[in-house]
């Protein structure tokens, strides 16, 4: 019954999910028509070509459907698990495209890009104040928001990063290091 | 709240949330999450963060997309959910396999009239319907004793592009395949003479999705999508 109680919880989500790892298909369909916005959203912006997007948000919920039960709701917010979820599944498929490097070249420097982020004042709830961190990124200086986000947004560890803007990993490190800090400052 | 992670603790969850880390550093952080509450307080935080720059992005995907979700949906979860009571099924035949010989022993020596699920014993001759359903579609399966065939109609049964087969499940708990049905037309088969037998109000009728030409062997092979239970017309 977790989907007719799921509208009156204050953790809609949490019981979705809680019931979708037992096997329940009506949760999971409640789960999809509250969440598959959201998570379309995390997988064009990893993938803008629509039927890429949509391959990978099935590909999602699959594993949605499949990992419910690892969701430890004492770990997070469950729309933070999910997102988490999805992004990793389309990064995962950025990476067997080995697109990232196509990217870079159309770009060109993650340097000179202009911080591609919309504005933090288009918010959606998430549950909690998650928005924050892009307000946050928004008080770096562009050039270190825009290398978290590229590392984000395409799944790049420090030594992918360093490759891309042709830096080397100790400075790229200890410069995202120091942004990390100023971000949690931030954000505490 | 955990003690107050060290600036490198803290580095270091942000840098495994983000995906920053190297193989070697996300191995170990990835370890560490399961025994350092502190820790995976943290990489949950910047989680939850990072989370948040897909905030405003969302935008609807088309409804066909769940018919697809729905369609591929492996039956993991709803499918041990069925294999398990199949198992207690079987488990609880020798129950009412004795139950049964109760009755069929009452029955003889009262001669009741006995409505309701009969688990194999008295074959009944009206013609039996069974409706089959689940988040997959509906079919609906008569049964005439008579002639031991079956009418089949599906109805919106998705079926993922593999073969749906029928299967009687009678109180003993061991499936016999009916055969296999068309998936978007009305049908009809001859029941094998093993499964007819098996046939009776009560019994289980589940349809499983098999390669194609059926399962193989003699149990389903792929996921029980539909069940329902066949119950006397008459």
């Amino acid at each position: 019954m977790g989907h007719d109680t799921a509208t009156l919880s204050p953790r809609p989500l949490d019981d979705a999910l809680r019931a979708v790892a037992r096997g329940d298909r009506a949760a999971f369909e409640e789960l999809y028509r509250l969440t598959s916005a959201q998570l379309f959203g995390v997988c064009l912006r990893i993938l803008p070509a629509r039927a890429e997007a949509e391959d990978v948000l099935q590909d999602a919920y699959l594993s949605i459907w499949r990992r419910a039960a690892s969701f430890d709701a004492a770990r997070g917010s469950a729309m933070a698990w999910l997102i988490t979820l999805t992004r990793n599944r389309a990064i995962d498929r950025l990476r067997a495209r080995g697109v990232a490097r196509e990217t870079a070249d159309a770009t060109g420097l993650v340097e000179t890009v202009v911080d591609p982020a919309p504005l933090a004042s288009d918010l959606i709830e998430t549950g909690q104040a998650q928005g924050r961190l892009a307000e946050c990124l928004d008080q770096l200086e562009t050039g270190d928001a825009g290398l978290i986000r590229t590392a984000f947004f395409e799944g790049l560890s420090y030594a992918g990063l360093a490759e891309r803007i042709e830096t080397p990993l100790g400075t790229v490190k200890s410069r995202i290091r120091r942004a990390l800090l100023k971000l949690r400052a931030c954000l505490q | 709240m955990s003690a107050p992670l060290t600036e490198e603790d803290e580095l270091a969850a942000a840098e495994l949330a983000l995906g920053l880390a190297g193989e070697a550093e996300r191995q170990a952080g990835q370890a560490r999450l399961h025994d350092d509450a502190g820790f995976a307080d943290a990489y949950a935080r910047w989680l939850g963060w990072a989370a948040g720059l897909f905030d405003g992005l969302a935008e609807t995907p088309r409804p066909s997309l769940w018919r697809r979700i729905e369609a591929s949906l492996p039956a993991n979860d709803a499918a041990a959910d069925m294999t398990s009571r199949l198992r207690r099924w079987q488990v609880a035949s020798w129950v009412s396999g004795a139950v049964a010989c109760v009755l069929a022993a009452v029955l003889v020596t009262q001669a009741l009239p006995l409505a309701g699920p009969g688990p194999v014993a008295g074959a009944l001759q009206a013609p039996m319907v069974a409706l089959l359903s689940g988040a997959d579609g509906v079919v609906s399966v008569s049964y005439d004793p008579a002639t031991t065939r079956l009418t089949v109609v599906p109805d919106r049964l998705r079926t993922g592009g593999r073969t749906p087969e029928l299967w009687v499940i009678p109180a003993d708990g061991r499936p016999r395949a009916l055969g296999v049905m068309p998936a978007d037309t009305p049908g009809w088969m001859a029941a094998p003479p093993g499964a007819a037998k098996a046939m009776g109000a009560g019994v289980t009728i589940a349809l499983s999705l098999e390669p194609a030409g059926g399962a193989p062997g003699d149990h389903p092979t792929g996921p029980v999508i539909l069940s329902g239970r066949m119950g006397a017309t008459a």
